[in-house]
C-alpha cells in the first residue's frame, strides 16, 4: 500500500515509517498539517496515518479538509489523549478509524490493513463468503458447506467483523470495538471466551479450524480457506 | 480608578440623598398647595366683606362710609381694614394708610402703615357710583406667618433627615466592613500558607454567615481535592516505582545477556512491563479526565437496562467458563443522561473485579432497578469479601486488599468505577458483608 504519515513527532514518526517500511509498504512522511493536505489531495494513496494535533493545520482540520474536498482516502486518526470525547468528535469529523498512544506497532499495523481494504458502507454486499462459509447479513443466517450453524447475537456479529476482513488481523482492541463497542480493554477475557464458543460452533463435525490464531496480534479468517 | 459610589456606604448615602431630594419635591408642593389656599381664603373673605359693605350702604358711598365708620367703632374686624375715597382720591371714611388703586380688583400685594410701619396686604378695590373707590384689605400677616412656619418645619425634618441617612450610610458601612475584614482576614491567611483557617461565623444565621458557610465548604472541598492529588502523587511515585525498577531490572538483564534468546527474552519481558507502565498511565488519565468531568459536555440519553443487559451478556461465558455464576436482575426500559461507553466501563470494571478476585463457585448478582428518585444499580458476590476497615480505601487510586496484591491490577479499577458513578451525579458505596459489592445510585 501507499500509505501517508502526517505525524509532528519525530519519533512517533520514524517509528510508524520504519515498521510500515519493513511490511513493504511505500511511505509518504510529513510533519506539517498543510503539507499533509496538499499530499493528500496530490492522491495516490491508499491510507493515511494523521495525528490530531498537529503545526500549521490541526488532524481533524485536514480530515475535514479532505473530506469536504471530496476525497475518501481511508484515514486512521492517531491521538495523544485518552480522549473521551474526541473520539466521537474525530470519527465524526470523517477519520475511518481512531487510535490512542501509545499504541503497539502490530495494533497500528492490523487497523491499516483493515482500512485499506474496507469496502464503503454503501456497497457492502448482503453476503460476506470466506471458504467454504456464508454469512448472510439480511436474514442473519449462517452456513458451512451449506450446513446451517445456529449463532448467538454476538457470535454472529463476531464473525461478520471476521469475514468482513477475510485474511487480515483483527486484534483484540477492534474486536472490542466493533463487536462490543468498548473503547477500553477488560481484564476478563471476554473475545476470548467468544471466540472459542464461536469455533466450537463453526467446528463441529468439521476437520479444519477457519479462524486462525495469530499469536501476539489477534485473530483472522482464512480467505478462500 | 475607584468609584465611590460602588462602596456600601456611597450606596446607602446616594440612596438617602435620593430620598431626601423627593422629600424636598414633596415638601416644595405642599408649601405652593397650602400657600394658594390660605390667599384663596383671605381673597374670599375681602369679597365677602366687599359685599357686605355695599350691601349695608344700599349702593351709596354715604351708607358704604357709615358702615366702615361702625365696623371700626367696634373694631371687631381686626385684620381687616378699609378706605373709601372719592374720585379725587381724598379718603371719605376707613383708617387703612394706603393707596387705592385706580383699577378695580385685587391686587395682591398693596403696601400700607400702620403707625408708620410698612406692612403688606391683600386687597380688593371696587368702584362705587360717582367715582368712589372702596378697598378692603387684609394684613397677609397670617399667612406669611404660615409660610415661615411651614418652611422652618420642613428644613428641619429635612436636614434630620440628611443626617439620618449619613449616619445610616456610615453605620451600615462600617459593620459590612467589619464582616467583609473577616472573610478578608481569612483569605489573606489562607494566601499565607495556613490553609486550614476558615471564615469565623457570628451564628446569626444572615447574609454574611451564609456567604461563609459556602466560602467554608468550598474551602474544604478544595482542601479535600488538594489532600487527595498529594495522596495520589505520593501514590503514584510508590506504586509505580515497583515496576519501573523491574523495567530497570530487564534491560540490565539484557545488556549483560551474552547468549542472544536470553537477551531476547529480557528484552521481551522489559517491553511488557513498559506496556503495563503505559497502561497503568492510561488508566490514571482516563481517571482524571473523567474526574474533571469533561465528559459531561456529550452525554445523551442512554438506556441503561440495555447497557447493562449487554455488558452481562458479554461477560456470561467467560464467568461461566471460570466457574462463576452470574445471576441478573434488570428492570427494562430505565434511561438516565450519561456516556454509553463510560456506563459500560464502570460495569465491566466490577464484573472484572467479581472475576478476579473470587473463587470458583461465587455467584455474582447485577441488579438494576428503579427507586423513588432515580436508578439503583448493585453488582454483589458472595465471595470472601473484603473486611470493614479496608473497605472505605477501595475506592482510592491504587487501593488494594491486602488478599489481592498476589493477583494482577492496580487498584485502579474502582478508582475509575467511582469517578464515572460521580460523573453521571450519582453516589458509589461498598455494600455491607457478607460478600463483596459495589452500590450504585443514580
Amino acid at each position: 500500500m501507499r500509505i501517508l504519515i502526517v505525524e509532528d513527532d519525530a519519533d512517533t514518526n520514524q517509528f510508524i515509517a520504519r515498521g510500515l517500511a519493513e511490511l513493504g509498504h511505500q511511505v509518504v512522511t510529513t510533519a506539517d498539517g498543510r503539507d499533509g493536505l496538499f499530499h493528500a489531495t496530490d492522491g495516490g494513496f491508499d491510507a493515511m496515518v494523521v495525528d490530531r494535533m498537529l503545526p500549521g493545520l490541526d488532524g481533524l482540520a485536514l480530515v475535514k479538509a479532505l473530506r469536504a474536498a471530496g476525497n475518501t482516502t481511508p484515514v486512521l486518526m492517531l491521538t495523544a489523549v485518552s480522549g473521551i470525547a474526541d473520539r466521537v468528535e474525530g470519527l465524526e469529523g470523517g477519520a475511518d478509524d481512531y487510535l490512542i498512544k501509545p499504541f503497539a506497532f502490530s495494533e497500528l499495523a492490523a487497523r491499516l490493513h483493515a482500512l485499506g481494504r474496507r469496502p464503503s458502507t454503501a456497497a457492502e454486499p448482503a453476503r460476506l463468503i470466506a471458504g467454504d462459509i456464508v454469512l448472510d447479513l439480511h436474514r442473519r443466517t449462517v452456513t458451512r458447506e451449506g450446513r446451517k450453524i445456529a449463532l448467538q447475537p454476538r457470535e454472529f456479529t463476531l464473525l461478520a467483523e471476521l469475514m468482513r476482513h477475510p485474511g487480515r488481523i483483527m486484534t483484540r482492541t477492534m474486536l472490542l470495538e466493533r463487536v462490543w463497542d468498548f473503547d477500553f480493554d477488560p481484564k476478563t477475557n471476554i473475545v476470548e471466551t467468544h471466540l472459542s464458543r464461536l469455533r466450537s460452533k463453526l467446528n463441529a463435525g468439521f476437520d479444519s479450524d477457519p479462524i486462525e490464531t495469530v499469536r501476539g496480534a489477534g485473530y483472522l479468517i482464512k480467505d478462500g480457506g | 480608578m475607584k468609584r465611590w459610589w460602588r462602596g456600601t456606604f456611597g450606596l446607602v448615602a446616594a440612596v438617602a440623598l435620593g430620598f431626601a431630594l423627593a422629600t424636598l419635591v414633596i415638601g416644595a408642593v405642599a408649601f405652593e398647595t397650602t400657600h394658594e389656599a390660605l390667599e384663596l381664603q383671605l381673597d374670599h373673605r375681602i369679597a365677602i366683606e366687599t359685599q357686605a359693605l355695599i350691601d349695608e350702604g344700599q349702593d351709596g358711598h354715604e351708607g358704604v362710609a357709615a358702615a366702615i365708620r361702625r365696623r371700626e367703632a367696634a373694631s371687631s374686624t381686626a385684620s381687616l381694614g378699609y378706605r373709601l375715597v372719592d374720585a379725587q382720591d381724598r379718603p371719605v371714611a376707613g383708617s387703612l394708610d394706603t393707596t387705592v388703586p385706580l383699577k378695580p380688583g385685587y391686587v395682591e400685594l398693596l403696601p400700607y402703615k400702620v403707625n408708620g410701619e410698612e406692612r403688606i396686604a391683600q386687597s380688593l378695590t371696587t368702584a362705587l357710583p360717582g367715582g368712589y373707590r372702596l378697598l378692603v384689605g387684609a394684613d397677609r400677616a397670617a399667612i406669611d406667618e404660615m409660610d415661615n412656619r411651614f418652611i422652618l418645619l420642613f428644613l428641619g425634618a429635612f436636614g434630620t433627615m440628611l443626617l439620618l441617612g449619613i449616619g445610616a450610610a456610615w453605620l451600615v458601612g462600617i459593620v459590612t466592613r467589619r464582616r467583609l475584614a473577616r472573610i478578608d482576614h481569612t483569605a489573606a491567611a489562607i494566601i499565607a500558607g495556613d490553609l486550614s483557617r476558615r471564615v469565623p461565623l457570628t451564628g446569626s444565621g444572615d447574609e454574611f454567615d451564609s456567604v461563609a458557610t459556602t466560602l467554608n465548604r468550598m474551602l474544604d472541598r478544595i482542601a479535600g481535592l488538594m489532600e487527595n492529588l498529594r495522596q495520589v502523587s505520593s501514590d503514584v511515585a510508590h506504586d509505580l516505582r515497583t515496576p519501573l525498577t523491574r523495567l530497570q531490572n530487564r534491560l540490565d538483564e539484557a545488556l549483560r545477556a551474552l547468549n542472544p534468546e536470553l537477551q531476547r527474552e529480557a528484552i521481551e519481558a522489559a517491553a511488557s512491563e513498559a506496556g503495563e507502565l503505559l497502561e497503568v498511565f492510561s488508566a490514571l488519565l482516563r481517571i482524571a479526565e473523567v474526574e474533571g468531568m469533561a465528559a459531561r459536555a456529550h452525554f445523551q440519553t442512554v438506556d441503561l437496562s440495555a447497557v447493562v443487559t449487554d455488558v452481562a451478556e458479554a461477560f456470561r461465558p467467560s464467568m461461566e467458563s471460570s466457574g462463576h455464576q452470574l445471576l441478573t436482575s434488570v428492570k427494562p426500559g430505565l434511561t438516565m443522561p450519561g456516556d454509553r461507553r463510560l456506563l459500560q466501563q464502570m460495569l465491566t470494571n466490577l464484573l472484572d473485579n467479581a472475576a478476579q478476585h473470587t473463587p470458583r463457585g461465587t455467584t455474582v448478582r447485577i441488579a438494576l432497578a428503579s427507586t423513588h428518585d432515580g436508578i439503583s444499580l448493585a453488582v454483589t458476590d458472595n465471595g470472601p469479601g473484603v473486611s470493614e476497615d479496608e473497605a472505605p480505601e477501595l475506592f482510592n487510586r491504587f487501593a488494594r486488599v491486602d488478599r489481592s496484591r498476589s493477583t494482577p491490577g492496580h487498584g485502579l479499577g474502582l478508582a475509575m468505577v467511582a469517578a464515572i458513578v460521580a460523573a453521571h451525579s450519582g453516589r458509589a458505596t461498598i455494600a455491607p458483608r457478607p460478600g463483596f459489592g459495589v452500590h450504585a445510585e443514580f
